[in-house]
């Protein structure tokens, strides 16, 4: 019988967690792992400071219920994004700012603060902009990993797949309330709030 | 009103032209830009593309929709990926969501949300440039990822 010994383990030396065989298959296949945690640093700050932007804007949609519990779903699932993509800015060797003030300078959509008139078609407005950013965002991101990353590129369609469930409520919404237009999403909203059918993580307890 | 862009793209930006217009990713298809017929992507690496962009038209897409697909992200003048440096003429920037007086000075624009005021030259793909300048000035996001 022979010794056994330490098996191979290809550009990562055997017990080595100084490095990641994680990023370095991305590297392998001619992805940049560290352009990609950066751009998904911006783009989860982005996701934080929506989902604080939106508990505002959500407040003074009043009286308008339907109005408000589309931008909840909305709120919510922005969050479940940053928590979706968050574990992935660490695996690739990255971390979070240790500043939140840091986090939201690097977001990559602009503050959705609460416009001088908050009127429910001035606050639809600011909120499909909103979507729209990230839509953008988030095809970057997918454009950036497709052939190179199918850990990030799965984390980014699902969220994209969300935005653009977004857009389509605030179109939808906006239509209706400036224009007096229907201009239907096609779909209703979410089985419970904040549902985030496609980007859900794997939940730490029910209050995650 | 048109106005003359020359869009001067720097021999390490993986910038792209397809013939016919069709959008293409341009940073991933580096491999194939050699290939120029057959509605592949060209490299525009090193060399000056020139198009006519309205007055009241953004640069970016004007670039974009003559196939050239210039770098950007969120596409409202905030997170920079789209910068330019503006070698001759004049930009309006009036659009941009986060844009600041030190930027115009060091001759840096978000081409997202920039407008021609005169016929222009602007040299393409400088996000880290701007990154460096807002770092420079103590102004986000630079300072945040420097």
């Amino acid at each position: 019988m022979s010794e056994e010994n330490d098996h191979g383990s290809g550009s990562v030396g055997h017990g080595d967690t100084s490095q990641r065989v994680g990023v370095e298959v991305v590297r392998e296949r001619g992805g940049d792992p560290e352009a990609i945690r950066e751009k998904l640093v911006d783009a989860i700050g982005a996701e934080f400071t929506t989902y604080y932007y939106y508990t505002n804007l959500r407040c003074y949609l009043a009286g308008k219920e339907d109005y408000k519990e589309i931008t909840e779903d909305a709120r919510l699932e922005d969050r479940a994004h940053f928590e979706l993509v968050m574990p992935r800015v660490f695996e690739l060797g990255g971390q979070l700012p240790n500043d939140i003030r840091d986090f939201a300078d690097r977001a990559s959509c602009p503050d959705a603060y609460l416009p001088d008139d908050p009127t429910p078609e001035n606050i639809l407005e600011t909120l499909l902009e909103a979507e729209r950013c990230a839509i953008r965002t988030w095809a970057e991101v997918c454009d950036m990993t497709r052939d190179c990353d199918p850990r990030t590129y799965d984390m980014a369609q699902r969220i994209y797949n969300e935005e653009v469930d977004h857009e389509a409520w605030f179109i939808e919404l906006l239509s209706r309330e400036r224009d007096g237009e229907a201009n239907p999403a096609g779909h209703f909203v979410r089985g419970e709030p904040g549902d985030a059918p496609y980007s859900t993580n794997n939940r730490l307890n029910e209050s995650a | 009103m048109r106005y003359t862009v020359e869009l001067v793209v720097p021999d390490d930006c993986e910038v792209e032209r397809v013939a016919d217009g069709a959008a293409v990713d341009v940073e991933r298809a580096v491999g194939e830009a050699a290939s120029g017929p057959n509605g592949h992507a060209v490299s525009l690496a090193g060399e000056t593309f020139e198009l006519e962009v309205d007055e009241d038209e953004y640069v970016l897409w004007a670039a974009r929709n003559a196939g050239v697909w210039l770098p950007a992200d969120c596409q409202q003048g905030w997170c920079c990926r789209c910068a330019g440096e503006l070698r001759s003429g004049e930009l309006d920037q009036t659009d941009s969501r986060r844009y600041f007086e030190e930027d115009r000075d060091a001759a840096l624009h978000l081409l997202c949300t920039a407008t021609p005021a005169s016929d222009c030259r602007i040299r393409v793909c400088q996000y880290e440039a701007m990154l460096e300048e807002r770092a420079s000035h103590d102004l986000p996001p630079g300072r945040s990822k420097r």
